[in-house]
């Protein structure tokens, strides 16, 4: 309950009993029955006491908390109920004569107990008259300075002009509600029909379209029809390769046949027949895992691989492949012959093309001999049904290219050679790659080996062919990837022949002069076979004498 | 788990929906053309044939692939009573050789389409996509720049939901309220229900196109 004691200054009633100078506040004083009746002094001394009663408990309150101790509620309720006693009655005489200057509102509650200060007062806070103040002129800009009744006309001309608007803008919305049927309260008006014909139509490309989408028919093609475009979309033309010998790749409908005949001068088919006899080869090689696995107990040749940060050479050094491609326009990517091969061993070949004498550190005996035989037979039969027809003549003219290349011959060729020499597919291109007779004499030694070997049965192929294409996969199994010195690979070639069939070598020799002579090179020394090589490359005239030199050295 | 319904608008129409679902939705549209190969085991690789789903999405400058997988979806008299179509789906991202992976794991190619289109991915009471894509065959294997839809003149509409099966009411409720806001362009329903066009569709496209015709004040 609100008090609305005043200190004794309201408007009485009976203005005129009291004199009001005009240069002096007016002092107004009440009623001298009410004030009788009153009694403000007692009512003030009660009101201080009670004040005095109120805030003794509150000191209370505050010493309990302060030691936090519980108050004992039985004391402080029976202080509370005097309290609220002695108010009720103070506040009861003043009602008795309050009426007559006391506005008391009855009924506070939340809504209006914010605004009543307001009411109440006879004045606007500050800032609130002045907001009023502010607003009052904005609205009556240029119209203060006119009459009462002419403000009150201006303002109501405007206010009916903003419920004209209002009017309008309704009517427009309503009627454009209609207009479309979109109306969410009274729903369309208007439904357009579609004929018979056109809702047939629809309903036909509507189950095409479904049926399509989620059952795939009307989209599947047929499988002669399924020629696949020449040019891939990007995002499938690394994934997939383009190519005949990719038979696992592609949707095998029957369109893709393994080991199609090769396309002449293509290296693609080379590759890819290559890539599927080495697969098949690795796939053999595979059987036997423990034949495999002493491959690849090699020393840490750091030239192993050519771009791997093992390798000695710059990380960016295009491989052997690569630098064919260059010369052969290769597109293939490399890592799709990588990525065909299963076995991790698929690496491209290191080039030694910067080393051109690793000899010294990679030269390893061969521990191949014990391996050979069992998985190179195997592998060599196959080797040699699919090689002798993939290499023609067009072979002989790519080979021939490399013949000039001093590097290559010295580089890297052997080394692949040698790494590879259990693939018979790889041999073709590392011969291929050396240049001059010592490239006939290599090539056709490995070739002639591959009637025990893997080796390839390279007699198809003129010693002077140049460069295989630069796809082909190295990365069959048991290689020893350390043979990169090429008379390194080369002697353990040798020495798998030699020491698997000494006959095999016979062929060779009835090949040309130059092969002879590396019929005789039985089991050479890397570094004599380097000499070797080196003579070939030379004199290639001289191979049988230098060679036939070598022979008793390196029996084993 | 997914919840999915789909709806086809024709494609003059398309441009309102466009509009109508930005507003709906309140995200960016998002270019979508996703380049599917639907892949069928061979019969003797397992009990039952699978399919599996390639998707390769060709719009980032990176593509990506995923690997996806639709089984059976519910049955019964309470999927009778749901509007949207739950169904098991398990899907994955994959690295760039997944379909090589799958070809040398014996499945064929069955089928492969592309969708052209546009997309909205947001949130609202659960994480509703919304797809409005043109459907093209590939005449030739893989060449998806020659690819011609396999109807001109219509567009499919699908919206889907990831859903559990824990929650999959929840998320089929919103996928329904979300649905009836679409109600004045097109109609959808559980794959392989047709619905036809929506007769107000001519109408409320126009006036999503219009720029209202009111006068002014």
């Amino acid at each position: 309950m609100m008090e609305g004691v005043t200190q004794g200054q309201p408007q009485p009633p009976q203005l005129q009993q009291q004199p009001v100078p005009p240069q002096q506040p007016v002092v107004e004083a009440l009623n001298p029955a009410v004030q009788q009746q009153l009694n403000l002094e007692h009512v003030k001394i009660r009101a201080t006491s009670l004040f005095k009663a109120i805030s003794r408990i509150l000191e209370d309150f505050d010493a309990y908390a302060r030691t936090n101790t519980t108050p004992k509620w039985q004391d402080i309720l029976g202080q509370y109920s005097m309290v609220n006693l002695e108010l009720f009655n103070i506040v009861e005489e003043i009602t008795k004569v309050s009426k007559a200057f006391i506005v008391h509102p009855k009924n506070v509650n939340a809504e209006n107990s914010t605004i009543l200060p307001v009411m109440l007062s006879s004045k606007l806070l500050p800032e609130m008259e002045t907001d009023d103040n502010s607003k009052k002129d904005q609205l009556l800009q240029g119209l203060q300075s006119l009459p009462v009744a002419l403000q009150i006309e201006k303002l109501k001309t405007r206010i009916n002009m903003v419920a004209a608007a209002c009017e309008s803008a309704e009517k427009v919305l309503s009627e454009t509600r209609k207009a479309y049927g979109f109306g969410a309260r009274q729903g369309p008006t208007i439904t357009p029909t579609l004929d018979k014909a056109q809702a047939a139509k629809i309903q036909e490309q509507e189950n095409l379209l479904r049926a399509a989408v989620n059952y795939g028919e009307g989209l599947r093609i047929s499988g002669d029809q399924r020629q696949m475009a020449l040019a891939l979309p990007m995002h499938l033309a690394d994934v997939l390769n383009v190519g005949p010998g990719m038979q696992n790749l592609v949707d095998t409908s029957g369109v893709y046949q393994k080991n199609t005949p090769i396309q002449t001068n293509t290296i693609s088919a080379q590759n890819a027949l290559l890539q599927a006899t080495g697969a098949q080869l690795l796939a053999r090689s595979a059987a036997s895992p423990s034949a495999a696995t002493s491959f690849d107990n090699t020393t840490a040749s750091p030239l192993q691989y050519a771009n791997s940060p093992r390798s000695g050479t710059n990380m960016n050094t295009p491989s052997p492949q690569q630098q064919s491609q260059q010369q052969q326009q290769q597109q293939q990517p490399q890592q799709q012959q990588q990525l065909l091969q299963p076995q991790q061993r698929a690496k491209m070949m290191p080039l030694s093309q910067h080393h051109p004498l690793l000899t010294q550190q990679q030269f390893r005996q061969s521990s191949m001999p014990g391996l050979g035989q069992t998985q190179l037979d195997d592998l060599t039969g196959q080797a040699q049904q699919k090689f002798q027809s993939l290499h023609g003549q067009s072979q002989l003219q790519q080979f021939s290219q490399a013949l000039g290349n001093h590097q290559q011959f010295q580089g890297r060729q052997l080394a692949s050679i040698g790494g590879q020499l259990g693939q018979g597919n790889l041999m073709s291109r590392h011969l291929g790659q050396f240049s001059g007779a010592a490239n006939t004499a290599l090539f056709n030694a490995a070739q002639t080996a591959q009637n025990t070997q893997m080796i390839p049965n390279m007699s198809a192929t003129m010693p002077s062919q140049s460069l295989l294409p630069p796809r082909v996969q190295f990365g069959l199994s048991g290689t020893n990837p350390q043979r990169t010195h090429p008379s390194q690979l080369l002697n353990d070639q040798i020495f798998n022949m030699g020491g698997t069939n000494q006959t095999g070598m016979l062929p060779l020799q009835q090949q040309g002069g130059s092969q002879s002579a590396f019929g005789n090179m039985q089991q050479p020394n890397a570094q004599t076979f380097q000499a070797n090589m080196v003579a070939l490359q030379n004199n290639p005239q001289n191979h049988q004498t230098a060679f036939s030199q070598q022979r008793p050295q390196n029996q084993q | 788990m997914e919840c999915i319904v789909q709806g086809i608008i024709e494609t003059q129409h398309v441009e309102a929906l466009g509009i109508l679902l930005q507003g709906l939705c309140g995200v960016q549209k998002e270019q979508l053309r996703i380049h599917e190969l639907c892949l069928k085991s061979v019969p003797n690789l397992g009990s039952v044939s699978s399919e599996v789903k390639i998707l390769c999405d060709l719009v980032p400058p990176e593509t990506t692939w995923t690997v996806r997988h639709v089984g059976g979806s519910m049955r019964g008299a309470g999927a009778d009573q749901i509007s949207v179509l739950v169904r098991t789906m398990v899907e994955s991202k994959a690295s760039k050789n997944v379909l090589r992976f799958f070809y040398a794991l014996g499945y064929k190619l069955d089928h492969e389409l592309l969708r052209v289109g546009f997309a909205f991915h947001f949130h609202r009471g659960a994480q509703i996509s919304v797809t409005v894509s043109s459907i093209n065959k590939m005449l030739k294997l893989h060449a998806t720049d020659d690819a011609v839809p396999v109807t001109p003149g219509m567009q499919l509409v699908e919206v889907t939901a990831p859903a559990t099966s824990e929650n999959y009411t929840e998320v089929v409720a919103a996928m329904s309220s979300f649905c009836e806001h679409l109600a004045p362009l097109l109609h959808l329903s559980k794959p392989g229900i047709s619905t036809g066009v929506v007769p107000t569709a001519a109408a409320a496209a126009a006036s999503l196109m219009s720029d209202g015709g009111g006068t002014t004040l």
